[in-house]
Formats: structure tokens, sequence, C-alpha cells
């Protein structure tokens, strides 16, 4: 699948990008031929046939895992290599967070069903659920400056991912804390709220089942009796969704990536598209599709992990 | 592209389809209705949705009476302007008059959403139960396409192809449909293959009723108070991923105007003229939480077995 995705990809951006664009706004304007010329030994011109050129690009991606570079020369391999790590704090840390942030906001409203405090956080997660990306993001940016402003200095960056001028250990951690904060802030705010609403709804309907009014007869608190037994069976489909979760992340990370100003895979998603990189665009797709995959490996193992109802064969 | 986005996805309780009969009484139909309208209006949430709604559609209709400048027009005397008699909401750095562009922005992104909607909607309802109906090769082939489509980074290709139409809003909402629908196409599936064994369909079936009839007469309508709860949710997905395109500048383009477009200009100078984030910001976030809000009372207002519609 993630084979076919990928080349399909590679067909439609070859058919859709023109990467002679890159080299018309050139002072001294080129000729056609010496454009062709530039392009060809970068496996890009449109002179050559497209079946060659893919013939070409995939050979180079089988033998020696080279993903070809974009118009102007840039490998996407370097490229992909050093987003890869950018992106990858940005996401993990906002993922963990707002899975974490989730569950216990679930677990802790579904424990005071229809009390002001379940009615007042369902209303918030209601709204931030539905909330674009562009608007979440651009609020925490206002807020930052606001705050920026009160304190007199700036505490948090709005832009980047870590400041050039910074050096020695702890100083550069810091630095890089202070830029991570605000993205990470934005993209928890916009995916809490999911796991938020099904955990409430999955614990609400396991709370009332036999065996956790067992578990409380046998002598448990309610609270002991809600962890231990209602909240196993409830976590099951949340993290079916969480792992699911990881390649719509990635997209909602081109938004944050943007606004915030990180070079990561969502920025280069991008950049890609408007330079017409036709390499780069289909190295994103693969990406993507990589990363769906993974989720629903994530998601088969998390089921087999907490349902005992599931045994793996052999075992 | 729908499933790419984060945000609601419909959720529908397997036991819920009406399993009133076809043939009915015209009395007991309209009652039927009245039910359906009383669990609404019951839910306070729904209403303020529906009302908010209301306001912006009326907003995004007649909005264009209350000002004298048209979402074009250029005014040179007053570039980045704040909210001021002559101009309501201010202008944009290219003396673009705010409220009328908000206006027009606000129609473009209705339009593109309520259609992008509808369409997927139809055919996902369509390609899913005839898919579920007819089974054998032709379920496995549907189903192979619309898994094929669920992995292809959707959200890469809907840019790729947007931003070569040049951002041209009739391009837009094809694409988005052409992106949009096997996600609800699947649940439909998932549903229809329950219903095909029932007995009514059975009866029409063996009575010679044609295929595409059994469908279009049986199937969809047991199915249908899940479709216009995807519906409402579809034009959330659908303005959410509107504004994400024309935002990073592969969706709506300028010299056209859409919500997505106005936050793009207004987040350059989000602390320097915040009027022009603050308009388009707070129209898109009632568009997509009014819309939610019907889609939740209205999915609790046509399940039967819901309770938290109240009693009746």
């Amino acid at each position: 699948m993630i084979v076919v995705a990928t080349n399909l990809t590679y067909f439609l951006a070859s058919l859709f990008l023109d990467p002679r664009a890159n080299y018309l706004q050139l002072r001294p304007p080129r000729s056609p031929e010496e454009i062709d010329r530039s392009l060809a030994q970068y496996n890009l011109s449109p002179a050559t046939p497209l079946l060659d050129r893919w013939w070409h690009w995939i050979s180079d991606i089988v033998l020696h895992w080279n993903w070809g570079y974009s118009p102007v020369g840039v490998s996407v391999n370097t490229q992909i290599a050093f987003r890869i790590g950018v992106s990858a704090q940005l996401v993990l840390l906002s993922m963990i967070l707002s899975t974490v942030l989730g569950i216990a906001l679930g677990v802790y409203t579904a424990g005071r069903q229809y009390r002001f405090a379940d009615r007042f956080h369902q209303a918030l997660s209601i709204i931030t659920i539905n909330v674009p990306t562009v608007v979440a993001s651009l609020v925490v940016v206002l807020l930052a400056i606001m705050l920026n402003q009160s304190l007199g200095t700036t505490l948090l960056f709005v832009a980047g991912a870590q400041s050039p001028t910074v050096s020695g250990f702890w100083p550069l951690v810091l630095d890089r804390i202070r830029h991570l904060v605000l993205p990470t802030v934005a993209l928890t705010l916009i995916s809490y709220a999911g796991y938020h609403l099904l955990q409430r709804s999955l614990l609400l309907d396991t709370i009332n089942s036999d065996y956790v009014r067992t578990a409380r007869a046998k002598g448990l608190t309610r609270k002991e009796a809600i962890r231990r037994h209602g909240l196993r069976t409830s976590l099951i489909p949340v993290a079916t969704s969480v792992a699911f979760a990881v390649p719509a992340l990635f997209t909602g990370a081109v938004i944050t990536e943007t606004i915030f100003g990180w070079q990561g895979m969502g920025q280069y998603f991008t950049s890609t598209i408007s330079n017409n990189d036709i390499n780069g665009v289909v190295a994103v797709a693969a990406f993507g599709a990589l990363m769906t995959a993974i989720g629903a490996i994530l998601a088969d193992i998390a089921v087999v992990v907490l349902d005992p109802r599931v045994r793996m064969a052999g075992s | 592209m729908t499933a790419n986005f984060p945000g609601p996805v419909p959720t529908v309780d397997l036991g819920a389809e009406p399993s009133t009969a076809e043939k009915r009484m015209t009395r007991a139909r309209l009652s039927r209705r009245r039910l359906y309208l009383r669990r609404f209006l019951r839910s306070k949430g729904a209403v303020a949705g529906l009302v908010i709604l209301g306001l912006l559609v009326l907003f995004a209709l007649l909005g264009g009476e209350f000002t004298p400048y048209s979402y074009s027009d250029v005014d040179f005397a007053g570039l980045t302007a704040p909210p001021s008699p002559d101009h309501i909401l201010g202008t944009d750095s290219a003396g673009n008059d705010t409220f009328a562009q908000a206006v027009h922005g606000l129609q473009r992104s209705l339009v593109i959403a309520v259609s992008v909607s509808a369409l997927t909607t139809v055919i996902s309802a369509f390609v899913g139960a005839v898919a579920a109906y007819l089974g054998g090769t032709t379920e496995k082939v549907v189903l192979g396409i619309v898994h094929f489509l669920l992995v292809v980074p959707s959200f890469l290709i809907l840019a790729l192809v947007s931003q070569k139409a040049g951002g041209d809003w009739r391009v837009l909402i094809v694409v988005l449909t052409v992106f949009g629908w096997m996600y609800n196409a699947r649940v439909v599936w998932a549903l229809a293959t329950s219903l095909r064994e029932r007995e009514y369909v059975l009866a029409a079936r063996f009575m010679g009723v044609g295929r595409v009839r059994i469908v279009l007469r049986h199937l969809i309508p047991n199915i249908g108070s899940l479709l216009v709860v995807t519906f409402t949710i579809g034009v959330v997905a659908t303005v959410q991923g509107e504004t994400a395109l024309s935002f990073i500048g592969f969706g709506v383009q300028p010299p056209d105007v859409s919500l997505g477009t106005m936050l793009n200009d207004g987040a350059d100078t989000v602390s320097s003229a915040p009027w022009l984030f603050y308009v388009p910001a707070v129209l898109v976030t009632l568009l997509t939480v009014s819309m939610a809000l019907i889609g939740d009372g209205l999915r609790d207002a046509l399940d039967p077995t819901s309770r938290s519609g109240g009693g009746a």
C-alpha cells in the first residue's frame, strides 16, 4: 500500500508541478534548453519521458536509498533527516501531553457526571475540538505576546526552534524549552479534547457495568474500582484513536510549524509544493503513508496489551 | 480527507437505525417528525447552535447591505486602518474593507462547506449502500478503493491539485469532495451490511423490486439519521480543511477571499493590526462550534436509543 501510494503521488506530482518555474525568475534569463539541462542532472527535466524519470527515481531509492534532489539541487535525504527530528520533538511531546491530559480529564469528569466541573470541561472541549488549528495557534501567539509585554521580557519565543546565538549546554536546553512551549501548547490544545470526550463517554458506559459493581462489593473504594476495573476496558478504544491520530497530528503540525516558523516536516510539505520540488513532495507523501501504517500497527499492539480477551497466537 | 483532520468523527450507535417501516400513515409520519423536533429543541446547546448559525447565514446574505464597499474595493486613503465609523471593522494592508471581506469570505466558506458536505454525504451513502447490498466482487472492489484512498496522503494531493487550479473555489469543491467521501462510505457500508439481511429488504427483493430501487427506497432511508449527522459534521470538517488549505496558500487564493485567506492576512499582523485576525477567527469559530452543537443535538434527537434527549 505504501509503495503504491508513493508511486501514485510521484506521477501526480510530476503532472501538477513544473520545476521549470524555479528557473524562469532567474536573472539573466535562461533559455529553455539551459533550464532543461540544469534540471536533467536532478532527474527533473520535463524533456525526458515520465516513465524514464520514474524508473531512474525508483531504482535510485531501491538501490542507493536516495530520494532525489530539489530543482535547485538540495538533497531530499538530508532535508528529511534533519526535519524529522524537529517535527518529532514537537509532535511526540504534544501527543503525550494531550493523551495524558485527555484521559485524566475524561476520568475526572466521568466521576462527576452532570456536575459543574463536568459541564464546564465539556463545554470547553466542544469549543477547542472545533476551533480550526489556525485560530487556536494564533490565539496562543497572541496570548504569548501579551504575556511577554506584561513581563517586559521575551519569556517565550513565538518563532523558530532555537536561537542561533546561544551556546553552552544548559543555556541551550533552556532556549530550546522556551521555543518549544508555545507550539506544543497549541498542538495539545487542539487534540486533547477528542480524547477527553471519548474517554468520558466510554468510562460512563463501563462505570455502571456489573464487574465494576462487583469490584465495589468486594470492598474497593469507588475511585479504585473505577481505576482498576472500569478504566482498563474503556482505555482500549482511546488507545486505538491515539495511535490513528499520529498521521493527523503531522498534518496538524503543517499549520503549527508554519505559524511558529519551525523547519519541520509540515513546513517542508508547504515549501516543497510551492517550490515545485517533486521529489520532496513524494518523500513527504511516503512519510505520511508510513506514519499511517505505524499508527495502525501501534493500534493493534495497544489492543493486545490492554485487552485480556485478545491473546496472541502461541501464548 | 475528512479522516485526516483532527476533529469530530461521526460515531453512531450500531443499533440506532429507526426500525419504522417504509409505508406509514401520513399522520404517524408527521408525529414522528414532531417528536424529533421536540427532542432537538430540548437540548439547549443545539438550539444555541441553530440560532448562531442562523445569524451567521443572515450576516453572509444580508451583510453586504450595511456597507458601501465591495470586498474587492480598495481604499488607498486608509491602509491597515483600525475600525472607524467609515470602515466598521477597519481595513487590511491593501485597503480592503474588512467588513465587506468578512461577508464575502463567510459566503465563500459556507458555500464550499455546505456543497462539499452535501456531495460527500450523497456519494458515500450511495456507494456504501450499493457495495453492501450487491456484495461479492463489487463490494471487494469498492472497499479496496476506499481503503486505498484512506492511505493516500489526501491533504497533500488536495494541496497539489488546488494549487495547480489557481485557487478557484469551484475546483476546490470538486477536489475536497473527491478525497472526502471514503471514510463516510466505510461507515455507511458497515451499517448497510446489517440492514441487507433484514426482513423488509428480503421481502422487497422476493417481490421483484429492482436492485437500485431497493438501495434507494429501503437501505438509504433507514440510515437517514446517520446521514443527517454526517452532513453536519462534514460541514465542520470541510470548514476546518478549507481554512487550513487557504491559510497555507493552497486553497482559495487572492483576489478571491475566504475565511482562510483572511486568517492568513491577519496572521502576520496579529499584534499590530489585531482586528484583521479577530474578525475571521471569531466567524470561523462560531461557524464550526455552532455546526458541531447542531450535529450533537440532531444525533441525540434522531437516535431512538438515546436518553439524553429526555423521554419520548
